[in-house]
């Protein structure tokens, strides 16, 4: 009568080892980190050399953690939303999934670091600021003989037909910050004209933002439009790569920070927050090959970033083309006005 | 292990099986008695496998009950009863080797490894197999493969042994004296065998009691003598051997007998519990004899073919009185009849049986 | 009955709440959370267990199926009517009752005659069923559900009628000469290439394997599989680097042969290739068992039947593959369906639903509504496929391997056959091992194709090897990941391949109401894509009563059932193959259908096991979109890091953790096939004489 329920029983052991989740013991604090892999383990150990604290870090892009908090609202996992482009930052605070809190540490931030806590009620805060610009590869322009670009206006010369690469912002928050980027510098009609002549140039839209920075290292293309640092990165491996901040202006994205809602180490989630905003911490992204401006005045400014005197940025309205309504509209406008048109 | 025989070995009642709108096997009842083989007969789509796969626990009935050593099995799985079977196919594993095979359904049960395959050796040398233990399957003649199966299927000592159509993959040859190996291994083991085939004369020849099933029913149930002699109805009558089957008319029955009317002739036969109209008579194909020359019987005929076979010789003889042609078997080779030639042709009448003009159910 | 003391014990013994915590957990047995800590509800859950043990002891069937029945029901209820807060997840005490609710159900059925009186094979179809219905069914019912919904969370018919008609998914501008068509239409003409190439060529290689003397058929195996074990993106990536405007091979043709140099990789060209590159391998192995599986003496019939190599081949032995030609056809275009990496690599500006759902859902526009609706687009490609492949294979029989030893040779190639194979063969090779070649020396240089200064800095990061006060530790960022993966990859292997294949035999050998449907249910984690995958199983499985977000279990149990299908896939296949009678002749020699299917079955399909095994094995290694919504800090993933890295143009880095764990897998691979070793049916190898002796053929 008593056959082996093998299957059944294999599954139960094996589940017997796996099953034990991180310790949920006081003194470990969960992090959804959304830099780049280097940055984020070296703040997580810095982190715990600080403090004793065990930081259990999960990378994943700024989407992702977004899509993540929204499927866990009801239990939430993570304690620390850290790094990532600002606008889903902007909607988890809108959809409450993130919540309030003031740092002492908010007094030290340069004023967008600031504003980004104020328009969100304080349910996120600028952790670093990342210019848009594009990138040219020195070596194939010189092939093609042609001049430099230095302006969003040199992008629509014939000679870069079929050599300029975009994301596509429907996918991308990159390429969805360019598109509001142009939007604000020209008003919406004249930007509309421009991404249709600029679609003239455009090889292709791929759906990742950074995807444009390593088309131009290894010369895919000849310039891609992307944030400065991203281009800087790929340019530490690939000479060839020339970064541009334009010369008409420029949008931004600024990194951000929250505390995600239902947090279960309230206290620690509040000292990594502290932290995180300190000289001390924000010094790590430099090091670690991530050079957007950080957020506290004190953080020297990497030497390898771009330099912010010399980049225009424009006065970026992140209550406007934050929300999503704006958004919806201005993509679907996109979608059949530019890169469906043809 | 076996109980005294209170109970027959296997039972049937009423039992059918369909699958979905189609019965392959209507309400039967059978008993099977302990040591003895019984053979399922019948045409294909009979029926007759069905019945077997339903003692084996293969298939469940969908209606009915079933009984072995007065246990109900209707609900036991195939691996619960204690039944074996060989297969059409054999159903060799082809990935063990003869000695695995052999002891497979020892270990099965529980048997130390070694004990099985002492077990299994020793059945493998009633069979005639010694020596080609390490072998696989497919490195075997058709007929030691056969005997593998066999071999695979007795060790086990089941209740119940049963074949499924064991002959049909072998030539002629073998085919009888594997028919014999198999009848000597029972009657030596005094093993309960089903036997499902499809070809007569391996019936006659091996069996107790011959089952003849069609369309899902039993048409006739007795030893190999009874159906032969006594065939119930034209279908057994011409399935059991061969059977001229002659129309002829019941005028009267009188106690056992019946008298009829052949053609022109009047004569007494037993009735069978026949009424007078209209009826056939199985005639079989030597109890016909026919010989040159004018001798005074009552019928004449014509030979129309003639074949000759070694020992016998086979002849279509057309009896004009009667209006019908008779298939004859003549002993008598060394007086060959030509074709053309005008016959005496007369029946031992000993060796016919009156079946009902039409089989009705 | 050990069953009913596991059911009494479920409820006195094993923590009910709380699986998440193991058993060292704070929550007590059920009995005692309902006497004194208030949970009386629990209480309901008595009476199946009092029926089962007097049924059990009357071996009353009806009233024994009643009870296990009811246990399931009754549990059910109360997991989810009382859900929320009043009550934690469920635990090991719930898992146990439902198991042995379960199989008492089964026993209650087995004894009234259901699936011809077998326990086990009730037990397991129940098993099957339950845990696909809760570990597919349920997570992608809470996914799918969405597409009704607004943005605000209310049911919207308009709103999906206008999602589901969206020009985006079905637009046909590209044959009126837009820039772009619908990603619909766009991911059905892939599917379709790919699937039907992937399947020729995987054909190609299988014969060469099976039917030829090639003189290197290991390394065609190993070059075969190579692909498989590679991270999806990496391909792509490593196409860009030969074929890409500045790849090395477009280099070359315009320096020396002044062939312009041209973007033809991004796109459909490109991607066709990827993707072949990728599946191919899967139809080799699902193609390689069902030809090996082929009965020589059907061949040698033919041939005794005037028919030559050629239509022996076209009339004998391709009508007998036909259900792996399927099969392998329906996995390739499923594959190609759900493909992530590769559209994302190589696709430019050539759209396919399963990138468009992953940037739905992640994307700036944040619909999850949107992706909802292009996934059930994507299912209902997959179901049409399905429904399709089961109308071709249609209801032959392919039974090759029947119980009477077979002692033929498979015939020999058509020659024109033979030359188109290798013509086939040859050129994949090249194209397969300058690409692995690429990966290999990828990680050693600084920025292949443009520094190639050799380089140890990549290695050293993600492996390094310290040496402290305390002796040697693990100094690489990569250690970590590189164990989670492997333990995890190690578990789900012998799960995926074993459910795999005890769904196969059930789905073969069994007949019970709603095969069909539970057929297609275990394709639908395979065919959707793992980004839906894994949002799917947050919402479901982060909260009570089932609650396993954060545990390494939800990712083994994810790779299980999302991998499980090509184990099912190749095992149907196989068992089409094999006479019925050699299970029936295991039953009647006593042997219960747990040890026939062990014993018989197993053996006989091995190149199925090896096929669920390895699939089960590599993707867990190289699968991305599934899981990484399910790594948690503790569990993070070797893809999870090289996705990570790659995104930041960490190219070096993510190319030698590629290399590292394709050298990896091979060596693992290397031991499976030692393991469950080759098929032993003694069907003679091609070319060898006969083995006249016994002793030898023992070898």
């Amino acid at each position: 009568m008593g056959f082996r329920f093998t299957l059944g029983l294999a599954t139960v052991l094996s589940g017997l080892g796996m099953s034990a989740p991180a310790a949920r013991a006081e003194g470990t604090v969960v992090v959804y980190c959304g830099v780049n892999e280097a940055w984020c383990r070296a703040a997580a150990k810095g982190f715990e050399e600080k403090t004793g604290i065990h930081v259990d870090m999960t990378r994943q892009s700024a989407g992702e953690i977004y899509a993540r908090l929204r499927a866990e609202k009801d239990n939430p996992r993570g304690d620390i939303w850290f790094g990532g482009t600002g606008d889903p930052h902007l909607q988890a605070a809108d959809d409450k999934v993130t919540e309030p809190y003031q740092s002492p540490a908010l007094g030290q931030l340069r004023d967008w670091a600031q504003n980004q806590a104020t328009r969100s009620g304080n349910r996120t805060v600028g952790l670093y600021l990342g210019a848009l610009g594009f990138g040219y590869n020195a070596k194939e322009l010189a092939e093609h003989k042609i001049t430099a670009p230095a302006c969003w206006a040199d992008l629509l010369k014939p000679a870069f037909k079929g050599e300029v690469q975009m994301a596509d912002p429907n996918a991308s928050g990159t390429a969805w910050t360019m598109l509001a980027t142009i939007v604000q510098l020209m008003g919406e009609d004249k930007a509309f004209a421009y991404l249709q002549a600029l679609n003239k140039n455009i090889d292709q839209y791929p759906s990742a933002g950074a995807a444009p920075a390593m088309a131009v290292g290894r010369g895919e293309t000849i310039v891609g439009v992307t944030f400065q640092h991203d281009l800087i990165d790929v340019a530490k491996t690939y000479k060839e790569v020339r970064v541009v901040s334009p010369c008409e202006g420029t949008g931004y994205e600024i990194g951000s920070m929250s505390v995600i809602a239902g947090t279960r180490h309230p206290v620690e989630a509040r000292k990594f927050y502290d932290w995180a905003l300190t000289p001390e911490a924000q010094a790590i992204a430099g090091k670690n090959g991530s050079f957007q401006i950080p957020s506290n005045v004190g953080t020297p400014v990497p030497p390898e970033a771009p330099d912010i005197s010399k980049v225009k940025l424009i006065n970026y309205d992140f209550a406007k083309y934050g929300s999503s309504a704006e958004r919806k509209r201005l993509l679907t406008r996109w979608s059949t006005d530019v890169k469906n048109a043809r | 292990m076996t109980l005294p025989s209170d109970h027959p070995r296997v039972q049937f009642r009423t039992v059918g099986k369909s699958y979905g709108e189609v019965a392959a096997v209507r309400n039967i009842s059978l008993d099977i008695a302990a040591g003895t083989l019984v053979t399922l007969l019948g045409p294909s789509g009979c029926g007759k496998t069905s019945t077997l796969r339903l003692i084996a626990g293969l298939e469940h009935p969908t209606s009915g009950r079933i009984l072995i050593d007065g246990q109900d099995v209707t609900h036991l799985s195939a691996a619960e009863r204690d039944v074996s079977m060989v297969f059409q196919s054999y159903a060799l594993f082809p990935h063990m080797n003869v000695l695995e095979n052999t002891a497979y359904g020892l270990l099965a049960s529980g048997m130390k490894r070694r004990e099985a395959e002492e077990s299994a050796v020793a059945k493998l040398k009633a069979v005639g197999l010694a020596g080609f233990e390490r072998r696989l399957p497919s490195e075997l003649s058709g007929g030691q493969q056969q005997r593998v199966a066999v071999a695979r299927a007795i060790v086990l000592e089941p209740k119940v042994l049963l074949f499924d159509e064991p002959l049909s993959n072998l030539d002629a040859k073998l085919r009888r004296q594997v028919r014999d190996d198999i009848r000597a291994l029972q009657q030596n083991l005094g093993l309960t065998v089903v036997y499902v085939t499809h070809d007569q004369d391996e019936a006659l020849a091996v069996s107790d009691r011959i089952v003849v099933m069609q369309g899902g029913f039993i048409v006739q149930d007795g030893t190999p003598r009874d159906l032969y002699e006594r065939p119930a109805n034209r279908f057994i009558a011409d399935f059991i051997g061969n059977a001229n089957l002659i129309p002829v008319q019941v005028m009267a029955c009188d106690g056992d007998l019946a008298t009829i009317t052949l053609g022109t002739v009047r004569m007494q036969v037993p009735h069978r519990g026949l009424s007078p109209g209209p009826a056939l008579m199985a005639i079989r194909p030597h109890a016909v004899r026919v010989a040159a020359g004018k001798t005074g019987v009552p019928f004449r005929g014509r030979v129309c073919k003639a074949a000759y076979l070694g020992g016998h010789i086979e002849y279509v003889v057309a009896i004009e009185t009667v209006g019908a042609e008779v298939f004859v078997i003549d002993g008598n080779v060394h007086a060959p009849l030509a074709v053309g030639e005008v016959v005496d042709v007369s029946i031992l009448v000993a060796d016919t049986a009156l079946v009902p003009a039409s089989d009705e159910k | 009955m050990p069953w009913v003391i596991g059911f009494w014990a479920s409820l006195v013994v094993v923590p009910w709440y709380g699986l998440e915590a193991g058993l060292s957990s704070q929550s007590w047995p059920a009995a005692a959370e309902a006497a004194w800590h208030g949970r009386s509800w629990l209480l309901v859950l008595l009476p199946p267990v009092l029926l089962a043990s007097l049924a059990g002891g009357l071996r009353w069937p009806r009233l024994m199926a009643l009870a296990g029945v009811s246990g399931l029901l009754l549990l059910a209820l109360e997991a989810w009517l009382i859900a929320g807060k009043s009550q934690p997840p469920l635990g090991w005490g719930a898992l146990v009752y439902a198991s042995c609710a379960l199989v008492v159900a089964a026993y209650g059925l087995a004894w009234q005659g259901w699936c011809r009186g077998d326990v086990f094979i009730v037990a397991a179809i129940g098993a099957v069923c339950a845990s696909t219905l809760v570990f597919v069914g349920y997570p992608v019912s809470c996914v799918l559900i969405s597409a009704f919904r607004d943005n605000a969370g209310h049911l919207d018919f308009g709103l999906f009628a206008a999602k589901i008609t969206d020009r985006s998914i079905w637009g046909l501008d590209c044959l009126t000469g837009g820039r772009n068509c619908g990603v619909a239409w766009n991911s059905l003409a892939l599917a379709c290439i790919v699937g039907v190439l992937s399947t020729l060529i995987g054909l190609a290689f299988a014969l060469i394997a099976a039917r030829t003397h090639f003189p290197a058929k290991r390394l065609l195996r190993l070059m075969s599989i190579l692909p498989v074990i590679t991270p999806p993106f990496v391909i792509g990536m490593s196409l860009i680097l030969l074929f890409g405007r500045s790849g090395m091979v477009t280099a070359w043709l315009n320096h020396w042969l002044d062939i312009p140099r041209s973007r033809w990789i991004y796109g459909m060209t490109g991607l066709t290739l990827a993707q072949l590159l990728a599946f191919t391998p899967i139809a080799f192995l699902v193609l390689l068992g069902v030809l090996q599986g082929v009965s020589p003496s059907m061949e040698e019939a033919s041939q005794t039947l005037r028919s030559g190599r050629w239509r022996t081949f076209t009339k004998v032995t391709w009508p007998l593959i036909r259900p792996g030609l399927a099969n392998a056809f329906l996995i390739g275009f499923i594959e190609s369906l759900a493909d992530f990496g590769n559209p994302v690599m190589i696709g430019g500006n050539f759209r396919v639903l399963s990138t468009a759902v992953y940037f739905a859902v992640v994307g700036a526009a944040q619909d999850q509504g949107g992706a909802a609706v292009l996934s059930i687009v994507l299912l209902a490609f997959s179901l049409t496929a399905f429904v399709l492949q089961r109308a071709w294979v249609g209801r032959r029989s392919y039974v090759t391997v029947s119980g009477k030893g077979d002692s033929g040779q498979p015939g020999a190639l058509p020659r024109s056959l033979h030359v188109v194979c290798l013509g086939v063969v040859l050129p994949w090779i090249v194209l397969t091992a300058s690409i692995y070649g690429i990966i290999l020396v990828g990680g050693f240089v600084k920025a292949i194709g443009s520094d190639n200064t050799p380089t140890w800095e990549y290695f050293l990061t993600a492996f390094a090897i310290g040496h402290g006060d305390h002796g040697f530790f693990l100094a690489g960022s990569a250690w970590n990941s590189l164990f989670t993966t492997l333990k995890v990859a190690l578990i789900a292997m012998p799960l995926t391949a074993g459910l795999g294949i005890l769904t196969a035999y059930l789905l073969s050998r069994q007949r019970f109401a709603g095969r069909g449907v539970f057929e297609f249910l275990t394709m639908l984690s395979f065919a959707i894509p793992g980004t839906v995958i894994g949002i799917s199983y947050i919402l479901a499985f982060n909260t009570a009563p089932i609650e396993l977000t954060g545990t390494g279990l939800i990712m083994v149990i994810a790779f299980v059932f999302r991998n499980m299908p090509v184990g099912i896939r190749a095992g149907i296949a196989n068992l089409s193959q094999v006479d019925k009678s050699l299970d029936e002749a295991s039953l009647t020699l006593g042997a219960r259908s747990a040890a026939t299917l062990r014993r018989v079955i197993l053996p006989i399909l091995r190149p199925a096991v090896v096929t669920a095994m390895v699939y089960a094995f590599v993707r867990a290694i190289t699968s991305v979109s599934a899981v990484i919504f399910l790594v948690s800090g503790e569990y993070n993933l070797a893809t999870v890091y090289i996705v990570g890295r790659a995104e930041f143009g960490e190219y070096g880095l993510a190319i030698v953790y590629s290399a590292v764990l394709i050298v990896i897998i091979v060596s693992a691979l290397l031991a499976i096939q030692l393991l469950v070793g080759e098929r032993r049916i003694g069907r003679r190898e091609i070319a060898q004489k006969r083995v006249p002796t016994p002793e030898l053929a023992q070898a």
